[in-house]
């Protein structure tokens, strides 16, 4: 048994797409349509194109608990999920400067600087560096 | 460190995770110090001992930092180094034993099924997959 997909609840597939690919640079891998305007739309990170790929579901749009879920953990600034990156404070920079909100700037975790922000789909995601 | 003025329930428990895990830099040090020395020192042959002596802490006190910090041990953590700059060599076309000797292991049949436990993939089969 392999963990090949991870998945993130998104608000709007089309918006998250666009966030996703244009501020994160992920890359689009599979775009599938599964019925009533779903799709089976997965990324994979730019830099690591034959990593685990991350599904977009349109969950909350489809299943009440989802959302309700989802905004429970948004309000409380908890992040959906993480990515790594290699310099947690130059992306920061990187993002803001493409608009991206921060509820967390850069901050140190004991062996690890950590930051969060809001991916405009419903969703905290935090960024995270090994030091 | 929050935008807006409200401090949301993830924020205070970083606050509270920093105050209660993270307060005691110097051996925060310790633990990235010893990370880097093995980041910029993985093809050496390295063990526990000379950690030891380079950071100047007991080889168990150091062993059991470096575990609470990273969540794995410095023989783990040089392992996983090791492993993934062997990918990245035969990414580049360097061979098997090649590959195998500059990243610090000093047997091939070793190298071959650690290789394959952490990737699934024996170095050989590996580099035919097309690394995947």
């Amino acid at each position: 048994m392999k963990i090949k997909l991870v998945s993130v609840p998104v608000e709007s597939q089309d918006r998250a797409l666009k966030f996703y690919t244009s501020k994160l640079n992920f890359v689009k891998k599979k775009d599938i349509p599964v019925g009533e305007a779903n799709r089976w739309l997965t990324l994979v990170s730019g830099e690591e194109q034959d990593g685990p790929e991350l599904l977009l579901e349109p969950a909350p749009m489809n299943f009440e608990p989802s959302m309700t879920y989802q905004k429970a953990l948004f309000e409380a600034g908890i992040p959906y999920t993480q990515f790594d990156v290699a310099d947690v404070q130059k992306e920061y920079e990187r993002l803001i400067n493409l608009g991206v909100k921060f509820s967390i700037k850069p901050t140190k975790m004991g062996a690890a600087k950590l930051a969060v922000f809001n991916d405009t789909c419903g969703n905290h995601i935090q960024i995270i560096e090994v030091l | 460190m929050a935008k807006s003025n409200k401090v949301n329930f993830y924020e205070k428990e970083i606050l509270r995770i920093k105050e209660d895990c993270y307060s005691n830099q110097w051996q925060i040090d310790t633990v990235i110090g010893l990370k880097n020395y093995i980041d910029n020192n993985f093809n050496e042959q390295l063990n526990l001992t000379h950690f030891s002596q380079i950071r100047f802490v007991s080889k168990y006190h150091l062993l059991r930092l470096f575990k609470t910090y990273y969540g794995q041990t410095p023989n783990q953590y040089l392992i996983d180094k090791r492993i993934e700059k062997a990918k990245e060599y035969i990414k580049s076309g360097k061979s098997v034993s090649e590959s195998c000797y500059e990243v610090g292991f000093e047997s091939l049949s070793s190298f071959s099924s650690l290789f394959k436990k952490k990737t699934g993939f024996k170095p050989s089969k590996y580099q035919k997959s097309n690394f995947r």
